[in-house]
């Protein structure tokens, strides 16, 4: 059988960045994908920063399947009986090199895979990799039902619930209180109807975030981003919580439809695509080994990502962590030493990234987003405050600071706020 | 044995019928975005037939699909299966061609490929639905031709078809070459291995432009169509719930039934 100088087992961001570095270099690559096509069953919500396919391709921009650019952001806090939102803008944002890209997945995974042919990658869709091969107890390459397919080193890309990367020993299983579920429908709706519902021009595009009731308090949030002629529209909840609680989140999704400020957003449209999905979301807590001999892990099979609840950032970890996986078997070819102390190189490069210097500097947020009063109480007090605020009742007002520690009072205590702020001061 | 395999590429059928949207201008059927074109799936039991002669009597199967250049992946398929080598006929004056000119065009890339004992087409073309192009072929060679067929078996120059009627079997004697299209009971296609998949991702497949095969432009394409698209729309499906009320059982079927007639379901 054929050696290949590495072989990448998965489609997704992280697969296709690290397949496309090396068959760039000249290295004789080989993908494996289950899909029927890369992208076939992935999806996630859509809001994608772009440097670091900016690095690997040089103004993708041009030539992706970009669905709109982010040129706004919004954050709402969803109460009972309304909602406050934080309305961002930025004229910046709409101008090359662009800041957050709008993209769905079966598109944008499919152009990312044509990339990695044309780099001269072969990609194999529509074949599941079973199995590794071992020799001398380290990773020599994959097995495809009966067939298996030798490689100098093998890059583990296969996403959250990577079972490769517990055969290689790099990771045991994962706990639902480390997990988020993610559920998002497609909806259909005209171009024209978009624009005027968020107030787009053109390629503009929004990214909205919701936090609050749209969870029932759960930790979590809600998404809602405009794409050319649909919007996405998803939950996602952290799984411990799920399961206690008993809710499903496509019963809070469906809640969420409804809600007064989403049901006008997405009035008339019609629901293309139902997905869900697990993110891992206990960032360097639950970090896999990231190398053995033979092997490395990269992008969300190895916990690669940062949610510090305002954004999700996973898809420009997953990219960035492929490229330092390709750097590091380019190095490793170069020396014909794939043993873990060569591949330990990768962990090295990863570190002087942002990839795990953001994941140090945020390293508190996991455990404080577990704060349930950040998606129960807070919604709720905003609400409160400002519509003491703007509520005309014939009444004398009172000063607003003065509104604001009646309202405070009677729901909570200024220590525990202070307290929760101190600990958001350190976490995000 | 030499065998051609007559493939086209479909918009994908597992694609859910709502997902689909309908040009009123062109008549045509627009799959979402992002969802590739596969191969039909007929064809693939054409496919899955030549390979079982193949594989018990040796042989040679090309395949042969007439679209664009990205078609290329619909040959690529049949080579990861086990085919041996494929090309791609395009070219502008194809376009929009009907039954009569696909037939044409294919049978035109047959007779340059030559030296061939059996041409094997999908029953229909999954997008369409028409059925016919593997006859027009057999018509426009002159050779027999079987619909339906279940199994083949190679006996001396001749080969035994064994087709699918409604209530049994009919087992043809025809001589070689011969045209045979192949029925869904053939059973599941064969996955691509890894290793077909490797050595298809690397086979150059060469497209023929009408100039390589001969073909007359005037004879195919939209002005050469025997018939025009005049409308093409979705079948509407309605859902109504009506519960009916009754006393006892007995009473509820005679109202169930009556209002069944009513409707004309009966
Ligand atoms: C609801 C939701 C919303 C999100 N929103 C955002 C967002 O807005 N912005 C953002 O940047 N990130 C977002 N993310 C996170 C982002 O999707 C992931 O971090 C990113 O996709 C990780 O890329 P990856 O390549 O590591 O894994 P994946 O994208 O999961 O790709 C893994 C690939 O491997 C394949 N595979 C798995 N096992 C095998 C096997 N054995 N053999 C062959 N192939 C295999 C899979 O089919 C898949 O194609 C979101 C995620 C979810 C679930
Ligand atoms: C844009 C457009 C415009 C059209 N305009 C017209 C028109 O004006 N008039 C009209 O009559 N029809 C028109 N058609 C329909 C088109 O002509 C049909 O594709 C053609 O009649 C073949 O019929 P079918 O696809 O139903 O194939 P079938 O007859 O159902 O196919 C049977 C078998 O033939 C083989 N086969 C069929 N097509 C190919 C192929 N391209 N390559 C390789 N093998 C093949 C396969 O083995 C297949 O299983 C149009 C189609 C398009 C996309």
């Amino acid at each position: 059988m054929e050696r290949f100088d590495a072989i990448v087992v998965g489609g997704g961001p992280a697969g296709c960045a690290s397949a496309y570095v090396m068959a760039k270099a000249g290295l004789n690559v080989l993908l494996f994908e289950r899909g029927k096509f890369a992208g076939a069953k992935n999806m996630w919500g859509g809001a994608f920063f772009g440097p670091q396919l900016n690095e690997l391709i040089p103004e993708f921009w041009k030539e992706a399947p970009v669905e709109r650019f982010v040129t706004r952001h919004v954050l709402s806090f969803m109460a009972e009986n309304g909602s406050t939102s934080l309305d961002f803008k930025s004229t910046r944002f709409c101008a090359a090199p662009y800041n957050g890209f709008i993209l769905l997945r079966a598109k944008f995974d499919g152009w990312m895979a044509q990339k990695v042919e044309q780099a001269g990658a072969i990609v194999a869709a529509g074949m599941r990799v079973d199995d590794l091969l071992f020799q001398e107890g380290r990773v020599s390459g994959v097995k495809v039902g009966d067939e298996e397919f030798p490689s100098d080193i093998v890059i583990l890309a296969d996403g959250v619930n990577s079972l490769l990367a517990k055969k290689a020993g790099l990771r045991s299983d994962f706990l639902p209180e480390d997990m988020k579920q993610g559920v998002k429908e497609v909806i259909e709706l005209p171009r024209e109807t978009i624009e005027q519902r968020f107030n787009l021009v053109n390629d503009e595009g929004a990214a909205i975030e919701f936090v609050g009731t749209c969870t029932r308090g759960l930790p979590g949030g809600g998404f809602l981003y405009t794409n050319k002629n649909s919007l996405s529209l998803g939950l996602v909840i952290e799984l411990g919580s799920l399961v206690k609680s008993k809710l499903k989140a496509s019963d809070l999704l469906e809640e969420f439809k409804h809600h007064p400020d989403i049901s006008r957003l997405i009035e008339g449209g019609r629901t293309v695509e139902y997905s869900a999905h697990l993110i891992p979301c206990s960032g360097l807590a639950m970090m896999p080994k990231l190398a053995t001999g033979g092997a490395l892990v990269t992008g969300d099979a190895a916990a690669l990502l940062l949610g510090t609840g305002l954004i999700l950032e996973g898809a420009n970890f997953a990219i960035a962590s492929g490229m330092a996986a390709a750097q590091t078997a380019l190095e490793a070819k170069e020396k014909n030493d794939f043993s873990a102390g060569s591949l330990s190189r990768y962990e090295q490069l990863l570190k002087e990234s942002f990839v795990l210097q953001d994941l140090n500097t945020f390293r508190g947020a996991p455990a404080f987003l577990k704060n349930r009063r950040i998606y129960e109480l807070y919604p709720e007090l905003a609400f409160e405050i400002f519509e003491a605020i703007f509520q005309s009742d014939g009444m004398p007002r009172k000063g607003t600071l003065q509104v604001v520690k009646e309202i405070i009072k009677r729901r909570t205590s200024m220590i525990s706020i202070v307290s929760d702020l101190w600990k958001a001061r350190k976490a995000i | 044995m030499n065998m051609i395999v007559c493939v086209k590429q479909v918009p994908d059928p597992e694609v859910p019928p709502a997902k689909f949207r309908i040009d009123a201008k062109t008549k045509q059927v627009m799959p979402p975005e992002g969802i590739p074109p596969v191969i039909n799936p007929f064809d693939e039991r054409a496919l899955e037939l030549a390979l079982r002669l193949k594989d018990a009597y040796g042989g040679k199967i090309t395949v042969l699909t007439m679209g664009s250049a990205k078609s290329e992946s619909v040959v690529k398929r049949g080579i990861s299966m086990g085919a041996d080598d494929g090309f791609v006929l395009s070219d502008p004056s194809f376009q929009d061609s009907d039954s009569f000119g696909t037939a044409h065009i294919l049978a035109a890339a047959i007779q340059k490929i030559g030296n061939y004992d059996l041409i094997l087409c999908g029953r229909q073309a999954s997008d369409w639905d028409e059925g016919v192009v593997g006859s027009i072929i057999a018509e426009n060679l002159s050779l027999p031709f079987i619909a339906l067929a279940l199994a083949i078996e190679a006996a001396d120059k001749a080969l035994k078809v064994k087709r699918v009627t409604t209530d049994g079997y009919q087992v043809f004697s025809v001589p070689v070459p011969a045209m045979v299209t192949v029925c869904w009971d053939v059973g599941r296609p064969r996955l691509p291995s890894g290793s077909g998949v490797i050595m298809a991702a690397r086979k150059k497949i060469p497209v023929w432009s009408a100039a390589d095969i001969g073909v007359d432009a005037g004879q195919v394409g939209k002005g050469a169509a025997r018939k025009e698209a005049a409308e093409l729309s979705r079948r509407e499906w309605a859902r109504k719930c009506e519960i009916i009320q009754a006393e006892t059982p007995d009473e509820a079927g005679t109202k169930l039934a009556e209002k069944l007639r009513e409707v004309g379901a009966f």
